[in-house]
């Protein structure tokens, strides 16, 4: 969902989850406000790590491996996306030119659940977090709404320093048991998750209750951001239920 | 809190830029440089409009994140905008990004990535040519931004508080700023009260000063009344010039000697910032 006074085409959040026979794959990615094309790479990067090899979850240096990866793929995109314009006579205007040359940038979340166990990689501050007996069994990687400010730990398209990007990643895992449930969230949502429950209230059953309702989840959305309990920026949650 | 609200298209805030035109503007800015004060400033301006502009940039264009004045003070006071938008006060900042007088092509020198530095070609927008010409109503000039600013106001009570920046050498010559100064600085959204920044280009060869809490470094008595003019820095934006390596302390105010003034846009917040990781 986009933020308030924007269309949905200025969202600059992706999120997508993959089932290949037994094991899921999620991914949310949030585009910075400040760059260009951000919600672009945020979208590329989150295809990228569905389509990576299973192992990329393992530990931070693959991760951030496939994030350089992600970001050779760019260079491509960029390429036709320039080409595009000019053949649309919209040519990239002078303001633009720096921070495409700057690359875009995005916080970037991953998880798999397979075989009875969760593995999780982030870099930012998009939030995964885990249910279990109606209770906030582990949040990650960020555990307090307080950790959360507008400069989180990005990842540029263009950057090619594979040990820079695994010292700012964090893994985790854990065993999933029977009725788990697991809430993948960029970094408004996650904020106020983390408000909530440290309230002592639930806040996954209300996101649980949206379910697929698309119209109540933003009638919610607006309705908390009205009441200062959100700050307005775009939303993805991605909510699995392992079963 | 104050100085939180959000900068959107739907809830903007203003800039309204001042710039001393007078003759005095002549005369070569201190330092041993050979530039004269007017191009100084005329390069702050331009400078500062394209850093606003690129900030506020998307893919569609350039948001109206602000809407943007530039009053000249010399010879008289009015839109100091050149080309297109001559003649005009606050203009939505995507028109301004799409409308600069002229774009010129400058050479700057940066890291070749092996230590050493190549020469390389940059767009330079230009709204703003230096003018040096006749006397320093800078009263008159704080007199107009407030008119600005109290309009902008009304017409915006929850947006991010207007802020005016004036870059001159100091020297009003219709009397003491203070006043007309403190009452721009009156005007109030319920974010808090409207910010007045100071740049002084001086031809005085002593060291820049950059958002200083105290007068006592000050050479003159107009960059001391320039300072004491000079709103608080909020505390966000202490806190970017403390990552930027700048020592403002609690009481820093918005007021720069002889040195660089465009970190200032760098202290809007208008979303996650694009930062490097390190």
């Amino acid at each position: 969902m986009p933020k308030r006074g924007n269309t949905e085409r200025e969202c600059e959040d992706s999120g997508r989850v993959r089932d290949t026979g037994g094991t899921v794959l999620a991914a949310v990615a949030d585009g910075a406000s400040e760059s260009l094309l951000s919600g672009e790479w945020a979208d590329l990067l989150t295809a990228s790590l569905l389509d990576a090899a299973p192992d990329v979850l393992d530990d931070a240096d693959r991760f951030a491996a496939a994030l350089v990866d992600a970001g050779r793929s760019w260079r491509a995109w960029l390429d036709d996306y320039v080409a595009g314009r000019e053949a649309a006579g919209r040519p990239i205007a002078w303001y633009e030119q720096p921070k495409l040359d700057r690359g875009p940038h995005a916080t970037v979340l991953a998880a798999r659940f397979a075989s009875g166990r969760w593995d999780a990689a982030a870099l930012g501050d998009s939030c995964l977090f885990h249910v279990r007996d109606d209770r906030l069994e582990c949040a990650f990687p960020l555990v307090e709404p307080g950790q959360f400010d507008n400069s989180p730990p990005l990842v540029n398209a263009f950057t090619r320093d594979t040990a820079l990007l695994a010292r700012h990643v964090r893994t985790a895992s854990g065993r999933i048991e029977p009725g788990d449930e697991f809430f993948l969230c960029t970094d408004a949502i996650a904020e106020w998750f983390l408000r909530e429950a440290g309230a002592g209230r639930r806040p996954w059953r209300v996101l649980r209750g949206f379910a697929a309702d698309h119209d109540g989840f933003a009638a919610w959305l607006d309705a908390v951001r009205e009441e200062g309990l959100m700050r307005n920026d775009d939303v993805t949650v991605v909510h699995l239920d392992p079963g | 809190m104050t100085y939180s609200a959000e900068i959107s298209r739907a809830n903007p805030s203003c800039f309204v830029f001042l710039v001393d035109q007078s003759a005095s503007m002549d005369d070569p800015i201190g330092g041993g440089a050979r530039q004269r004060k007017a191009e100084v400033v005329a390069d702050a301006i331009n400078r500062l409009l394209a850093e606003l502009s690129v900030k506020c940039a998307k893919e569609e264009g350039v948001r109206d994140y602000f809407h943007v004045a530039v009053l000249g003070y010399g010879h008289t006071v009015g839109s100091a905008f050149t080309g297109p938008l001559a003649g005009r006060d606050l203009v939505p900042l995507s028109q301004v990004a799409d409308q600069p007088a002229r774009v010129e092509k400058r050479v700057k020198k940066v890291p070749d990535g092996a230590g050493g530095l190549v020469e390389t070609t940059t767009s330079f927008p230009v709204w703003v040519d230096p003018v040096a010409n006749g006397a320093t109503p800078m009263c008159r000039a704080l007199a107009r931004a407030e008119s600005l600013v109290s309009d902008w106001v009304a017409r915006h009570p929850d947006c991010f508080p207007p802020i005016v920046l004036n870059l001159t050498d100091g020297e009003s010559t219709d009397g003491d700023p203070a006043s007309a100064a403190w009452a721009v600085q009156t005007h109030v959204t319920a974010d808090g009260a409207a910010l007045l920044f100071n740049l002084h280009v001086s031809a005085t060869n002593t060291a820049p000063v950059t958002f200083p809490d105290t007068d006592v470094a000050l050479p003159d008595p107009y960059a001391r009344t320039l300072f004491g003019m000079s709103s608080l820095l909020p505390q966000h934006m202490r806190f970017y010039a403390l990552q930027q390596g700048v020592a403002a302390g609690e009481l820093a105010r918005g007021f720069v000697y002889n040195a660089d003034i465009t970190s200032v846009v760098q202290f809007l917040d208008i979303g996650t910032r694009a930062t490097e990781l390190r």
